[in-house]
């Protein structure tokens, strides 16, 4: 799947997007697999949303290859 | 209820819509969101906000419908702007449209509330003085009506195409991407002095003709010693000397029994790479806007250069649109072509390391429009793939009218690629290319290169190239600036260009072997074999 990072979430991965082979997962073992790849993101774990396919996702959400899931830190806009 | 959200790069603008001077509204509410000269108690020159656009838009629209639901409104119109946003300039502009002005007040301040709360908008950082702008320039609406030479269609790409950001890549990805900091050596290079021979390390100031060898130093061994008259150490190349004032006899010069070596032969060569001879620490090794080639990445890696900020790669969007085509391998029915100009797109793209997504869809402008809305991430670079007739070109134009792209150039003065079209919204640039897959080629290699070389932010590439024909190239007087294809190769130092064969714009022969393309003047007749030309080389050529 692709993984999309915003604002300070850039800076503590060091990049803006990247794959991550997961299967199908619920939240928790994606959050298991991305703090793998990315220790840095498990700091932010506690703030951040997670939206799949360009829309924000219940707690008790699938995540599989096919999805593109944006980790979406608190909001600023306006 | 008409509801329409933009995000952009560019200055908000913004004039009452249609709706709120129809009659049917009483009330037309604006709020614009401003930067402030202060942020945490500091003054500062701009704000930058970054999005994730195609969720920011779903989410400002959910909004919307969710609140107008309880407050019924005519119009809503949401224009937020991203990237850097000087002091005093708009981040946020909302217009509504009501029958009664509390629904508008009442719908305006629920839905501040609401973006502040769910809508992917960030504000990424506050900027103490403005930096030179970068990604697409805003230009001021061209009268495109105007035919374009290719000449100001480069022009003008230069003029709007800024670097895109950086991002940090592993070395082994790095291959061919723009760097885009100035890297340096970390420490000395080499480190320490060191060995450029095979060989036996003695003093400099004893000239005694026999030695005991006293240790061994191969490379990669640490074994610093201070060595005493009448001593030596066995060296490997590449090993780290054990001292200062030292010279290394080459293994040739020196006969060896057991632990002692005589020296046969002694010149002032100390055989030795000292610290710092390559680069001093500090000194920059490899310069901003440097395309990193293996020779650059095997320096890095010697360095532990490991994750390197380069220039992103574009995203694009390519988009076949046309009835009558079909994918390479389906067999086409009357009237239908396969679709070759995909594959070209891809190909071209492919060797600049871009993987475009891709799409092919019949002409429908409502079909197309949706698809091309619905790719998740926001694209720098949509290329649309027409039709070559004046019908198709049109609805070309119309599509990027229908997404919001401002339309800078709708045809050329050159042949082929005369339909071109060339047009932004906000940080997106799109090309309509013409369908002939000759035009494609040259509006791909002429136009699509440029953007795409200003998007990596690379060192300026030469455009065109000094040739001579090898050739007669029989122009005809066409009245047209003309892109001959053509085959170019160095004879004698210099570049010779043998033109192709070439009858029409669908011609796919002289696609197939073309190399480069010779600028032709417009009005030229015939070029003899020997006249000096302008070409783009196709191909890349170390």
């Amino acid at each position: 799947m692709r993984i999309l990072l915003f604002a300070h979430l850039k800076d503590a991965a060091g990049c803006a997007q990247f794959e991550l082979n997961c299967g199908d997962v619920d939240a928790e073992g994606l959050w298991r697999k991305l703090m793998d790849v990315h220790p840095g993101l498990a700091h932010f774990r506690h703030s951040v949303r997670l939206a799949k396919n360009s829309e924000y996702v219940a707690a008790d959400a699938r995540f599989t290859d096919a999805d593109e899931v944006a980790l979406i830190p608190p909001v600023s806009g306006g | 209820m008409d509801i329409t959200i933009q995000i952009t790069n560019a200055a908000i603008a913004q004039n009452t819509p249609a709706v709120a001077r129809s009659g049917a509204a009483g009330a037309w509410a604006e709020f614009l969101g401003l930067v402030r000269g202060e942020e945490n108690g500091q003054p500062i020159a701009a704000l930058e906000y970054e999005a994730y656009s195609p969720m920011a838009v779903r989410e400002m629209r959910r909004i919307v419908e969710e609140l107008s639901a309880r407050h019924p409104c005519l119009a809503v119109t949401i224009i937020h702007r991203i990237g850097i946003v000087p002091v005093g300039a708009a981040a946020i502009f909302i217009g509504v449209a009501a029958k009664h002005r509390a629904a508008a007040f009442a719908l305006l301040a629920g839905f501040m509330d609401r973006l502040k709360q769910d809508v992917p908008i960030w504000k990424r950082r506050a900027l103490a003085e403005l930096p030179p702008p970068g990604g697409l320039a805003p230009v001021a609406p061209a009268t495109p009506a105007q035919p374009a030479s290719a000449g100001e269609v480069l022009a003008l790409l230069e003029r709007i195409c800024r670097p895109l950001e950086p991002e940090r890549v592993p070395l082994a990805d790095a291959a061919g991407r723009v760097l885009r900091e100035p890297l340096c050596a970390p420490e000395d290079q080499p480190p320490f002095d060191r060995s450029s021979v095979d060989g036996y390390a003695v003093r400099l100031d004893d000239m005694a003709a026999q030695f005991r060898i006293v240790d061994e130093i191969r490379a990669g061994d640490w074994k610093p010693c201070q060595l005493q008259p009448g001593e030596a150490v066995r060296i490997a190349t590449g090993g780290a000397l054990p001292g200062d004032g030292l010279q290394v006899v080459m293994r040739e010069d020196a006969e060896r029994e057991g632990a002692v070596v005589s020296v046969t032969r002694r010149n002032r060569n100390r055989h030795i790479r000292f610290r710092g001879e390559d680069a001093r620490a500090g000194q920059i090794l490899v310069d901003a806007g440097t395309a990193l080639q293996p020779g650059t990445l095997g320096l890095l890696a010697s360095l532990g250069c490991v994750r390197l900020p380069v220039t992103r790669l574009p995203r694009v969007l390519h988009v076949a649109t046309g009835n009558e085509i079909v994918a390479p391998d389906e067999s086409p029915r009357p009237g239908q072509i396969r679709d070759s100009n995909s594959t070209l797109v891809r190909a071209f793209l492919g060797r600049r390391h871009i993987a475009p997504v891709q799409l092919r869809i019949p002409e429908d402008e409502a079909a197309a429009a949706t698809a091309i809305r619905n790719p998740q991430s926001a694209v720098d670079l949509l290329l649309i793939s027409g039709g070559a007739s004046v019908g198709e070109h049109d609805f070309t134009l119309r599509l990027l009218v229908r997404l919001g792209f401002t339309i800078l150039v709708s045809k050329t003065t050159a042949r082929p690629g005369k339909p071109l079209i060339v047009a932004q919204r906000g940080n997106a640039l799109a090309f309509g290319l013409p369908g002939n897959p000759l035009a494609h080629f040259v509006c791909l290699n002429l136009y699509v290169r440029a953007a795409l070389e200003a998007f990596a932010g690379g060192e300026a590439c030469p455009g065109f190239q000094a040739g001579v024909l090898a050739a007669d190239l029989a122009a005809g007087g066409e009245p047209r600036e003309t892109f001959w294809p053509a085959r170019w190769k160095f004879t004698g130092g210099r570049a010779t260009l043998t033109p192709l064969r070439w009858s029409s714009s669908g011609d796919l022969t002289s696609l197939a072997t073309a190399n480069a393309l010779i600028r032709v003047p417009a009005g030229a007749e015939r070029l003899q074999p020997g006249a000096q030309v302008e070409f783009v080389a196709t191909e890349i050529m170390a």
